[in-house]
């Protein structure tokens, strides 16, 4: 018999090893990359201490702020776009029938694919030339609807919001199935006795049930989105004209194209500090909502 | 407590194993230094040499660079040559790694201009003319200005072993014989031309430029070279008398401007990969494309011999009342192999060596066969190479070469051109890109 006690120790000590590997491996490079933020670096060669100029300059930078208001466009789109979404599949397809189980796998699938993949993909599906939207709206005499989707920046912003909201949702849908069939089957025939059916159940009961699952998820959307890099980078790499330039690939750009480490190191540490800011927000917001 | 020990002591092993590896990837950078160590002493029985390039691909150029380097290898059993062959996008970033730590190659792969400058300043490099001075019909077998962006100081820092014009203008001559078109030597023939393909459904300039670099290395480097003359340029890259907010440079985005606004490129043409705006012209949907040796490259690759043989070669047309010569490409006059500084005595003679093996007079005659430009005059046999690097060929020979942007601008001042073409396709304002391009330079000039 293990006891309590000693149990937590094995715990703890179990969890160590990956602790170390963490802090190693993500805690201690944040702080590091904090604090190459006040150099002049160009990634080899001397450094120059400039104290918080490379911040200042971020924070005077029209395209960081462009990227900010591009990042907050997908974080809206993920929230409005892929929570809703996801919910109501989960409603819908939480029977464990085959049929149901297949439009899961079906909605899951993009999250299987490798999002390099999903960029080039949507690419092809918004080429200008022969892609499938404008090809579509062509043939449904649309003609003057059809336009350079990643290039044209009026709509780029939102073309490129599109592939990510369907990469991901599967992952949520599996965590509202989860969620909703985690519904004590008592409370089900507890509902059926009190005449508490259809909508009425859906909003009194499952969706306080699964509240937390949604504010979990809403996190996770955030967090996700903010860190949002890959489609784009391969969609459009953040232009044309930095027309959709995010966060992560403004930092990108600066640390690997132009050399600017220092520089670079600076972005994503306020990537880092206005995630936080954005998360607790919505903590703060939705706890609100519970009370 | 025994319990807590064995994972006390697993942990830290886990620890010392992370650590560990990690040193051992640094082991692995310092085998390229590992040869400087091993020439110090006179009695060592065999000569070390490293050298690094970026011919890792499947092409017939790298597979013949690397021929060139293996064909010295096994002639010269007494010199012991570590071969790094580094893929072309890391390359850079490697070598400047290295460089930080000062456990350079001995010899190695260099675009001229900037990146050659950067090592150059970094005092890591070493003049090869004597080698030169030892092989005159070598020396004198080169292009006019091929040493140009290798020599500092009137010393030649590496021998070009290819070339690479970026700037044809590729035409398809059914399209322009089907609408009755010129082929432009003006900028209102090419005006006129952009009007009649445009009338008629054609797309007049097939572009892709979504990795910005496309219409600053084919199209601005040599439409501004035509309103401004190269010496402006390379005054307003060192900001010593020139800006680029000079009028004449103004003026030449606004010609650019007037292409996008006159519709010569697709729709969406920054959306697209520069390979796909190839295929858009070869496949006969474009009337022109403007490229590198890459365009040719891969043309010959993937177009049928028909549509090869619509294809005609020219240069920019020329722009009433510029300074700089009409009759120019941009280009980079090839890259060459450096040395290190560090390299002397037995160990200097027999990288000297290997560089006349793998860039001398027999080795451009076989790196031209390789349907590669170089920048040396060989006599290339037709039958060996495709009719389209022949015409590439009598093109390049008989023009001159102006300086490819990218190779002389700061990383920053480049980006700025490339982002700033784009707001121009965009309908942005060419004063404010040219403003935004000088503060760029500037700042990066600056440091």
């Amino acid at each position: 018999m293990i006891t309590s006690m000693r149990s937590g120790r094995f715990v703890a000590l179990a969890l160590l090893p990956s602790l170390l590997l963490y802090c190693f491996f993500v805690i201690v490079p944040v702080f590091w990359s904090a604090y190459y933020g006040f150099f002049e670096w160009s990634g080899v060669g001397a450094t120059k201490g400039i104290g918080l100029q490379n911040y200042a300059e971020a924070l005077q930078d029209p395209v960081f702020w462009r990227a900010l208001k591009n990042n907050l466009i997908i974080v809206a789109a993920s929230i409005f776009g892929q929570v809703p979404i996801a919910l109501v599949l989960a409603i819908l397809l939480n029977k464990n029938s085959l049929f149901h189980r297949f439009v899961r796998s079906a909605v899951f699938m993009p999250m299987v694919l490798s999002t390099v993949v999903v960029g080039l993909i949507w690419g092809y599906i918004y080429h200008p030339q022969f892609g499938l939207v404008n090809f579509v709206l062509e043939a449904v005499g649309l003609d003057n609807w059809t336009r350079g989707w990643l290039s044209d920046p009026d709509v780029n912003m939102y073309a490129v919001a599109v592939p990510i909201i369907w990469n991901f949702i599967g992952p949520y849908l599996i965590m509202f199935v989860a969620a909703i069939q985690n519904i004590p089957s008592e409370i089900d025939d507890a509902c059926l006795i009190d005449g508490a059916i259809g909508r009425k159940k859906l909003l009194l009961v499952t969706l306080p049930m699964i509240w937390n699952m949604i504010k979990v998820v809403i996190v996770l959307c955030i967090a996700g989105s903010l860190k949002a890099f890959d489609q784009v980078f391969v969609m459009t790499g953040g232009g044309p004209a930095q027309s959709t330039e995010l966060l992560a690939t403004y930092m990108y750009n600066n640390t690997f194209n132009i050399y600017r480490y220092g520089y670079g190191s600076a972005v994503s540490t306020l990537i880092v500090i206005i995630s936080m800011l954005m998360i607790g927000v919505s903590q703060v917001l939705m706890r609100g909502k519970e009370s | 407590m025994k319990f807590k020990k064995a994972w006390v002591l697993s942990a830290s092993a886990l620890a010392a194993l992370v650590l560990l590896s990690a040193c051992g990837s640094g082991n692995g950078n310092n085998g390229g230094g590992s040869a400087d160590t091993g020439s110090a002493p006179a009695d060592e029985p065999k000569v070390e040499l490293s050298i690094w390039h970026n011919f890792s691909g499947d092409d017939l150029r790298a597979q013949t660079m690397r021929g060139l380097i293996e064909q010295y290898v096994a002639a010269h059993p007494e010199v012991k040559v570590d071969v790094q062959a580094i893929p072309p996008d890391g390359y850079k970033q490697r070598l400047k790694t290295v460089a930080a730590a000062n456990e350079m190659p001995d010899l190695f792969l260099s675009n001229p201009g900037s990146m050659i400058a950067e090592f150059y300043n970094g005092d890591l490099l070493q003049p090869i003319g004597d080698l030169l001075e030892q092989y005159p019909e070598w020396r004198d077998g080169f292009l006019p200005g091929a040493f140009e962006g290798h020599t500092f100081d009137g010393e030649i820092y590496a021998a070009p072993v290819n070339l690479s014009p970026s700037s044809i203008m590729y035409y398809n001559h059914s399209l322009f014989e089907q609408y009755d078109v010129k082929v432009p030597t003006t900028w209102d023939e090419l005006m006129t031309a952009i009007e009649t393909f445009n009338a008629n459904g054609i797309t007049p300039i097939s572009m892709g430029n979504k990795a910005a670099w496309v219409a600053q290395s084919t199209i601005i480097g040599t439409l501004a070279d035509r309103v401004t003359g190269s010496e402006w340029f390379l005054s307003a890259v060192e900001q010593d008398g020139a800006a680029f907010t000079d009028p004449q440079f103004v003026e030449a985005l606004g010609y650019f401007k007037q292409l996008a606004d006159a519709e010569a490129f697709q729709d969406g043409a920054n959306s697209i990969d520069n390979t796909q705006a190839e295929q858009y012209f070869i496949q006969g949907n474009a009337a022109m494309t403007l490229g590198g040796t890459w365009t040719l490259t891969n043309l010959a690759a993937t177009a049928s011999e028909e549509a090869l043989e619509q294809v005609g070669v020219t240069v920019f047309p020329a722009i009433p009342g510029g300074a700089g010569d009409p009759n120019t490409i941009t280009a980079s006059t090839g890259q060459g192999f450096a040395m290190n500084k560090d390299v002397t005595g037995a160990q200097r003679e027999a990288a000297l060596d290997l560089i006349y093996t793998i860039s001398g007079p027999e080795a451009q005659q076989q790196i031209a066969q390789s349907n590669t430009l170089v920048n040396y005059q060989v006599e290339v046999d037709p039958a060996k190479v495709t009719p389209l690097f022949n015409k590439t060929y009598e093109l390049v020979t008989s023009v001159g070469f102006t300086p490819i942007y990218d190779a002389y601008l700061s990383s920053a001042g480049t980006e700025a051109v490339n982002n700033g073409l784009q707001e121009l396709m965009l309908g942005g304002d060419p004063e404010t890109v040219a403003q935004k391009i000088q503060n760029a330079q500037a700042e990066a000039v600056g440091n």
